[in-house]
């Protein structure tokens, strides 16, 4: 299931942009990958961090995954529901299971992002 | 042509094939879709098909199905097949009665393990082994280097060369005929009640059901020639692997499954078969047998399937050895694992109550609120049984950054992530 209206990264990351705010999750396809999540490490609220840095870490009793930036920015809200109730990537990966807001300091890095369509054609590339 | 070095050491390194879907695939492909197969030992094979844990809880409390068709299955044959497998493998062999089945190992001359199998005997002169997928290549190789002698057979005696040369086939060969079979798993306490129901015959019904660990009987499964065998890889006390033809597979799975439905009997996928062998503790190649720390059954707790009395067997004098030197062990441990718990991977250090490191997760598995690990780690603290600890090693360059270790070395003072204890070897269902 993709979004429209979202932007992408390869790493299976999206990220809902409103006005300066990002919101940051991981797409179906990677909850999907991962399987049953059991814990998420959140980023500390105020860190800075640059496109492609190392965000949040999502684990399933399968894997461990990266979960990198897809903007540049400060991060200004976690969902910390996440410590207790991980799984809830896995039920609702765009709203309930969303990992955290960023401010955008630098909105140039979006146009590296792909939108759903792009996205779309990507995953059935892989 | 894979030799064996000077010491007995046979290596052999798998050819790189891109992984092809089992005779089942198309099966799958009708429940799940494509990113759900992982390759594993050169196969597409499905992770899960409902959820690991559904699937897990099918096995304990109705039973799952399992594609096991990836599985080596090699037939010996032929007058000396019973003596040739009493030197290859390290269990009685020569004491296994027809229609009864035993776990065993295969060695190199140095004693490294390179296969743990089991042996069933079908008939006076024919014996069905299953050998386990990743190392199916390597096992057929190792056989032809011994037939050739160009393996070692006693560093003893290096001149010793093997006499017996049974036939042996692969029996998933399509050119084997009505003979070829293949490996289905149907594992649970409702596994008996749904082939009950798909036996016609009265004595084949009655022998199903007074069927012992161990042992096994050819008869037809809803006209399908099976031979059924009461073993397994989950730890369930009832469960049964289906031998059935490679073409007739599909078939068959699927009938199972619509047959079983009402019995709450699901398909299972890789990563149940994990949690259910680690959960009953049983070893897996390359994990808690040989791989990076060369583990051998003393270490594993399978001493019992290596009879260092018996006559002779290859790589027994090195394994009686390795058996007196042994002061790490696999042990079986809980740790806590409800939803939020970070989980515990291959590598972890295992800490003893003082914080030192006393070994490492080898394998893990969330089963409800828990983690069941297998671990190796020093026989001396499995005797003194403290409270162990565990401690994460860091799994990204964030981790490290915040101080977390990547790698957790013997003896050295770590501060514990989270508490575990060890508990039976091995696991009753």
């Amino acid at each position: 299931m993709v979004i429209e209206g979202l932007f992408y990264t390869k790493e299976h990351e999206w990220a809902k942009v409103d006005g300066d705010t990002a919101t940051i999750g991981i797409t179906d396809y990677a909850q999907e990958q991962l399987g049953e999540i059991t814990f998420v490490e959140l980023p500390a609220v105020g860190k800075e961090v640059k496109q492609k840095d190392e965000l949040a870490v999502v684990e399933s009793s399968k894997a461990a995954s990266d979960v990198y930036s897809p903007m540049s920015g400060k991060v200004t809200q976690v969902n910390s529901d996440l410590e207790s109730t991980p799984e809830q990537i896995n039920d609702d990966c765009y709203n309930a299971g969303w990992i955290c807001t960023i401010e955008i300091t630098d909105a140039k890095v979006i146009d590296n992002l792909m939108d759903s369509k792009q996205y779309e054609e990507y995953l059935n590339g892989l | 042509m894979a030799k064996s070095d000077n010491l007995g050491h046979f290596s052999f390194k798998n050819n790189e094939k891109t992984a092809v879907g089992s005779v089942l695939y198309n099966e799958h492909l009708r429940l799940i879709e494509k990113n759900r197969f992982a390759e594993f030992a050169g196969y597409l094979m499905p992770l899960w098909f409902s959820s690991i844990s559904a699937e897990h809880n099918a096995v304990r409390e109705s039973a799952g199905l399992f594609d096991c068709t990836h599985m080596g299955i090699l037939e010996f044959a032929g007058k000396n097949a019973r003596d040739f497998l009493n030197i290859i493998a390290t269990n009685d062999t020569g004491k296994l009665k027809t229609g009864s089945a035993q776990y065993n190992y295969i060695l190199d001359a140095a004693g490294n393990v390179l296969d743990d199998i089991i042996i069933y005997r079908l008939s006076e002169d024919k014996y069905m082994v299953v050998v386990n997928a990743a190392n199916e290549p390597k096992i057929k190789a190792y056989l032809e280097a011994l037939i050739n002698n160009d393996a070692i057979v006693d560093i003893e005696k290096p001149q010793r060369k093997l006499d017996y040369k049974p036939a042996i086939r692969d029996m998933r060969d399509p050119n084997n005929g009505t003979d070829c079979r293949v490996d289905i798993a149907l594992q649970g306490p409702k596994s008996m009640v749904l082939l009950l129901s798909m036996i016609s015959k009265e004595k084949d019904r009655e022998q199903l059901e007074n069927l012992k660990s161990f042992h096994l009987f050819e008869t037809e499964l809803d006209g399908y020639d099976c031979i059924i065998s009461r073993t397994g890889y989950t730890g369930a006390k009832i469960g049964f692997e289906l031998f059935v033809h490679p073409e007739k597979a599909a078939d068959l799975w699927s009938l199972l499954l619509e047959k079983g439905k009402s019995l709450g009997i699901i398909p299972c996928g890789l990563g149940a078969r994990d949690s259910l062998r680690i959960e009953a503790g049983l070893p897996l190649y390359g994990h808690e047998l040989a791989g990076e720390f060369n583990i051998n059954p003393f270490e594993a707790g399978y001493g019992w399937a290596v009879k260092l009395e018996k006559e002779f067997f290859i790589g027994q004098a090195a394994m009686r050895k390795k058996a007196e030197a042994r002061n790490m062990q696999v042990a079986r441990i809980e740790l806590p694992g409800q939803k939020g718990i970070r989980p515990a991977r291959s590598h972890d250090g295992i800490l003893d109550e003082n914080g030192l490191c006393v070994g490492w997760v080898l394998s893990c598995a969330g089963v409800s609120d828990k983690q069941i690990a297998l671990v190796y780690i020093s026989s001396k603290t499995i005797e003194r049984n403290p409270p162990l600890g565990l401690y994460y090693l860091a799994r990204s360059k964030g981790q490290i950054e915040k101080g977390k270790k990547d790698k957790a070395r013997k003896n050295e003072k770590l501060e514990p992530d989270i508490p575990g204890k060890i508990i039976e070897r091995f696991a009753k269902f």
